[in-house]
C-alpha cells in the first residue's frame, strides 16, 4: 500500500518534472487540443440544443384524427376507444365539430366575425390522441400513425411527422459534421501530441535507458509520459470548455437570428456538467492516446 | 552466476565473445582484463541483459539472462548493481536524486529514500554534496555518487566497467576499495579493467580475455590482499 502510493506519488513528480523540462511542446499540444475540442465542442453544443428542442417537441407531440363528416356523433366514443387501443397512445380526447369551431373562433380572434356568414359548421369531429412517454419520438410517431391509418371513420391524420423527420435529418448533419470534425481534429491532436511526448522522450533519452538499467519497469518508465499526455489532455480540454464558455456567452447573443432557425424559440443552453466531464474526458483520451502511440513506436534500453 | 560457451557475434563471423565458460562464487571479487575490444563489456552487457548471448546460457541468481523475456529483465536488473566508466549520472538532478533513482524505482517510500540515500552517500564521503549536482562535482567524486547508486539497494552482483578508467591513481584505490568492499556483504563483484596498477596491487581472481576468448583465470599475488 505504501509502496503503491510511493510509487504513484514518483509518477506524478517525474510526469510533472517531464512538463516543466519542455514547456513549449508541452503547451502546442495543449492549445491543439483545446482549439480541435473547441471546433468539436461547438458542434456537439449545437446538436445538445437541437436535441432538447426535440424533447421540447416530443412532450407536445400529439396527433390529430379527423374523422369522416358521415360519422355520427354517438360513434365519436367507439372510435376513440379504439384509438385507445392502439399501443403507444396514452390518452385520446374527441373533439365534436361544435368544440372545434369554438375553439377555431377562439384562436381567430376578432376574424371571428367572417365565420357568422358561415350556413353550416365545415369543421370534422377528430380524435386528440396523445402518445406515451415512450412513444414521443419520430420512430414512435410513425408506429402509431401507421396503426391508425388503417381505422375505418378516420378521413385524415394530423401529425408534426414530417417536420420532425425533417428535422431529425438536420440534426443529423449537424452531428454528423461534428464527427468528421472530430475524427479529422482528433487524428491531428493525437499525431501532435505523440510527436510532442516523442520529443520529450528524445530529450530525457538518458534518464529513460538509466531508469531502464537500474531496472525500472516499462510501466514505470512509460507512465509518467502517458501521464504526461493525459494531463496536456485535461489541460487542453478545460482550456476549450472556457473557451466554448465565453464564445457562449458572447457571440450567441449576436446571432439569435440564425439560432431561432435552428432552435426555434427555445432559449439556447450551455453543457451541462456531464457534457462538461465528457469534453475534458475526450482531451485526456486524446492526449493519452497520443502518448501511447509515442511509446509503441519508441523503443528504450 | 554460470556462463556456459558463450559467445556473442554482431556480425556473421565477427565474435566479440566466444566460447566463454566461467562460474562466479558468491561474494567473489574477480577482475576481468583484456586490451580494448577484447569483450569485457560485453560480457558485463550480457550479465544484466543489456544485451542477449548469440549462443549458450547465462545463469544469474538462478535465472537465465539470456532467455529472459523483456517484463522479467527489471526484476533482475534491481538485483545487479552496475557502475558505468562514463557515470551515467543526471546532470539535473542532484547526487541525491540520483541515487535515489535506484529506489525509486522499486516503489520505496520517500523517508526511506532519504534515511538510506544518506547512509550510502556516507559511506562513500558524499554526505556534504547530496545536494550538488552532478557537473559541480569532480571526476573521482562523480564515480563515487555512481558507485553508492549501484550499492543502494545492497544487490547480489555488482559489476563495475571500467570504473577507474578517467581517475589518478591514488583515487583510483580508494573507487577500488570501495567496490572491493561490497564482497564483504556478500555481494559478487566483476570489475571489468585494463588498468594495470590496480591488476597488479589487488591478489584476487583475474579473468583474462583477449579477441573474445578466455586465456587466462586464476588468482594472481597482489600487494593488497583485499576481498
Amino acid at each position: 500500500m505504501i509502496r503503491s502510493l510511493a510509487r504513484s506519488l514518483s509518477l506524478i513528480r517525474s510526469a510533472r518534472r517531464g512538463l516543466a523540462s519542455s514547456p513549449v511542446a508541452s503547451g502546442v499540444a495543449v492549445v491543439t487540443i483545446a482549439i480541435s475540442l473547441v471546433l468539436v465542442g461547438s458542434f456537439a453544443l449545437l446538436a445538445s440544443n437541437m436535441r432538447s428542442l426535440l424533447d421540447d417537441f416530443g412532450d407536445a407531440l400529439r396527433v390529430a384524427a379527423y374523422l369522416d363528416m358521415g360519422v355520427p356523433a354517438k360513434d365519436y366514443e367507439r372510435l376513440a376507444d379504439l384509438a385507445r387501443s392502439v399501443e403507444g397512445v396514452e390518452s385520446v380526447e374527441v373533439v365534436s365539430p361544435e368544440l372545434a369551431m369554438a375553439r377555431f373562433r377562439a384562436g381567430v380572434g376578432r376574424g371571428g366575425a367572417l365565420l357568422e356568414g358561415l350556413s353550416e359548421n365545415p369543421l370534422p369531429a377528430s380524435l386528440e390522441i396523445t402518445l406515451a412517454p415512450a412513444q414521443r419520438s419520430a420512430e414512435g410517431l410513425a408506429v402509431v400513425v401507421e396503426s391508425l391509418e388503417g381505422l375505418r371513420g378516420i378521413q385524415d391524420l394530423g401529425s408534426g411527422q414530417q417536420w420532425v423527420e425533417g428535422y431529425l435529418r438536420a440534426l443529423a448533419l449537424v452531428r454528423g459534421v461534428g464527427w468528421g470534425l472530430a475524427a479529422i481534429l482528433g487524428l491531428a491532436a493525437l499525431l501532435i501530441v505523440s510527436n510532442t511526448i516523442r520529443l520529450a522522450m528524445l530529450s530525457r533519452r538518458d534518464e529513460l535507458e538509466l531508469l531502464s538499467l537500474v531496472g525500472a519497469s516499462r510501466t514505470f518508465v512509460g507512465a509518467p509520459l502517458l501521464l504526461e499526455g493525459g494531463l496536456c489532455g485535461a489541460a487542453g480540454g478545460v482550456l476549450a470548455l472556457l473557451a466554448l464558455y465565453l464564445l457562449f456567452q458572447v457571440v450567441v447573443p449576436g446571432f439569435e437570428f440564425g439560432l431561432e432557425f435552428f432552435l426555434g424559440g427555445l432559449q439556447p443552453h450551455f453543457f451541462s456538467a456531464r457534457e462538461c466531464l465528457a469534453l475534458v474526458s475526450a482531451g485526456v483520451v486524446v492526449g493519452g492516446l497520443g502518448s501511447l502511440s509515442a511509446l509503441a513506436s519508441e523503443r528504450f534500453a | 552466476m554460470r556462463l556456459f560457451h558463450v559467445s556473442k557475434s554482431y556480425a556473421a563471423g565477427q565474435f566479440a565473445l566466444r566460447d566463454v565458460c566461467l562460474d562466479f562464487r558468491r561474494g567473489e571479487f574477480t577482475l576481468l582484463s583484456g586490451p580494448s575490444g577484447a569483450g569485457k563489456t560485453t560480457l558485463l552487457r550480457l550479465i544484466f541483459a543489456a544485451e542477449r548471448a548469440s549462443e549458450g546460457q547465462i545463469l544469474v541468481l538462478g535465472r537465465n539472462a539470456s532467455r529472459l523475456g523483456a517484463a522479467a529483465i527489471p526484476s533482475l536488473r534491481r538485483r545487479v548493481g552496475v557502475i558505468f566508466q562514463d557515470f551515467k549520472l543526471l546532470p539535473s538532478r542532484t547526487v541525491e536524486e540520483n541515487v535515489a533513482l535506484a529506489l525509486e524505482v522499486v516503489g520505496t517510500p520517500r523517508r526511506e529514500v532519504r534515511a538510506r540515500v544518506f547512509a550510502i552517500l556516507k559511506q562513500v564521503g558524499l554526505q556534504d554534496r547530496r545536494f550538488h549536482h552532478p557537473l559541480s562535482l569532480s571526476g573521482g567524486e562523480q564515480q563515487r555518487v555512481a558507485i553508492a547508486r549501484a550499492l543502494i539497494n545492497e544487490p547480489d552482483i555488482l559489476l563495475a566497467d571500467e570504473p577507474t578508467g578517467n581517475l589518478d591513481e591514488e583515487l583510483s584505490v580508494e573507487i577500488m576499495n570501495l567496490i572491493a568492499a561490497a564482497t564483504e556483504r556478500g555481494t559478487t563483484v566483476i570489475v571489468a579493467t585494463h588498468d594495470s596498477a590496480i591488476l597488479e596491487r589487488y591478489g584476487v581472481r583475474q579473468v583474462r580475455l583477449e579477441n573474445g576468448r578466455v586465456v587466462a583465470d586464476g588468482k594472481l599475488a597482489g600487494a593488497e590482499g583485499r576481498a
